[in-house]
């Protein structure tokens, strides 16, 4: 065949593409288990810095990480009901991000919805820390939409169900330099110590540039100058997950339990 | 035949260099030369690039319409960096993290469709793989040479070692971090540049025009 005949050079382009397809999608089928594995190792990571059963500022090896990972149990709360769901395995439901047959999806009221969500999870998966059997922290799953993407990350929350221990975004893709700040640790310190509600059980928690000054400071959470998009993005889905309705009836039902 | 075989293997050490004379591929060698190791890793992944597409565009080299070359190459190009990048999130994650983005765009590193248009597509298998390897080791011995001087200068050690002790741990040494910065790396590789054609002066470019003196300015009308 004549090679700059149209024919020949959809030919060579078809089977070009084909080939070449088969290569990149083999590729990413392939060694898509050990990037997972990676990831499952670096959301742990994430989840015992915030524990508060390793020095948060350390370095960790895996093995640091695995052993510290073992003292931290893992619950299933049902947001329906605001209670722990002992029936279910919450092993299948700890990774938000991944489509799972035994989930519900529960539409959000529009009015409620400050995390731009639509829907979320009937059950969610969090983390406890636990000694001498009384509750040290629980550890939160967060998500909602950024400037660009949607940001995940977890939420360590004190005895009292309002105090925050710690915070972390483990996946983004807002702007590197500028919302990829929502990682930098010196910003992520200052959330410790903040409270979500008042003595009432109300949500005050926010960000903002008056964190120092207002009268509200013990919920105020500084903002990063530049990345005011991000940054609402956060403090929404803050906003969202801890109130009404998100995880604030299943702390209201636990505090409640507590104190009978 | 056979005496162009170590040709295409050594030339572009130095004579045809890829960086010091085509002045290609420039933008990675300034990115990720702040450290050896990335440095090593992404010539690594170039060099595999490279030799993978310099042997499939000459296997095919009788197969390829001249309208839809380009097309072609880059596509066998990009699915390489493509696999190369999947790799390396896989079996080297952190390393993929800190060269981020610049592994996918080796696609657009100029040196692999260079190699694959000017070489590849007019030379059999086994010369283009020599040529591929040596234009990746010659893009390497920049970047490491380049990666060594920075990461030298700027931390006092190179690939975690700590060589020159530094002022903060008791030492003599106080790290000079302008090196680590990208305009350094243009700085060292202007250097190796006029290093290079000082001594091999036909690597010189000729002038593309004679600068002829400046006539004073006309007064603009807009001035008045």
């Amino acid at each position: 065949m004549d090679n700059d005949s149209p024919a020949k050079a959809i030919l060579v382009v078809t089977i070009t593409a084909l080939v070449c397809s088969v290569l990149v999608s083999g590729a990413a089928v392939f060694l898509q288990p050990l990037q997972q594995a990676y990831a499952d190792i670096e959301r742990i990571r994430y989840i015992v810095q915030i524990s508060g059963l390793v020095d948060s500022e350390a370095e960790l090896s895996e093995f640091d990480i695995v052993s510290a990972y073992r003292d931290i149990s893992l619950r299933l709360i049902d947001l329906e009901s605001g209670s722990f769901d002992t029936d279910l395995d919450p092993q299948s439901f700890i990774d938000v991000s991944i489509e799972n047959e035994l989930q519900e999806s529960v539409n959000i009221p529009a009015a409620q919805d400050t995390a731009a969500l639509q829907s979320r999870p009937r059950w969610v998966a969090v983390y406890l820390v636990e000694s001498d059997a009384e509750l040290q922290r629980i550890i939160f799953p967060i998500y909602g939409r950024g400037m660009w993407s949607t940001i995940y990350g977890y939420l360590a929350i004190e005895g009292d169900l309002s105090t925050i221990a710690g915070v972390v975004f483990y996946e983004h893709g807002e702007t590197p330099g500028i919302g990829d700040q929502i990682q930098r640790a010196s910003w992520l310190a200052g959330w410790r110590g903040k409270r979500l509600y008042d003595e009432q059980r109300q949500l005050q928690f926010n960000i903002g540039t008056d964190s120092a000054t207002s009268p509200a400071a013990d919920y105020r959470v500084d903002g990063i100058a530049g990345a005011t998009l991000t940054v609402n993005g956060v403090a929404n889905m803050v906003r969202y997950w801890f109130g009404p309705h998100g995880y604030a009836p299943f702390m209201n039902q636990y505090l409640a339990e507590l104190n009978l | 035949m056979i005496s162009r075989l170590p040709q295409a293997l050594v030339a572009p050490l130095i004579d045809e260099n890829p960086i010091t004379l085509h002045i290609l591929g420039i933008c990675s060698a300034v990115a990720i030369t702040n450290s050896l190791y990335s440095a090593l890793v992404m010539s690594a992944a170039l060099t595999a690039v490279l030799c993978f597409s310099n042997v499939v565009i000459s296997t095919i080299r009788h197969h390829l319409p001249h309208a839809v070359r380009i097309i072609v190459e880059v596509t066998v190009i990009a699915s390489a960096v493509i696999v190369v990048d999947e790799m390396l999130q896989a079996f080297a994650p952190e390393t993929s993290r800190i060269l981020s983005v610049f592994v996918g765009l080796i696609i657009t590193n100029c040196i692999v469709l260079g190699r694959a248009e000017n070489f590849a597509a007019h030379n059999p298998a086994g010369v283009s793989f020599l040529d591929a390897v040596g234009n990746g080791l010659g893009f390497s011995l920049v970047l490491c040479t380049v990666a060594t001087i920075r990461e030298l200068f700027g931390t006092g050690g190179l690939l975690g070692w700590q060589i020159f002790p530094a002022t903060d741990a008791g030492g003599w040494f106080e790290p000079n971090s302008l090196f680590l910065l990208p305009p350094s790396a243009f700085f060292i590789i202007g250097g190796i540049v006029w290093l290079i054609r000082s001594r091999k002066p036909q690597q010189r470019e000729k002038a593309e025009f004679d600068i002829i003196a400046s006539e004073p300015a006309r007064s603009s009308r807009w001035s008045t």
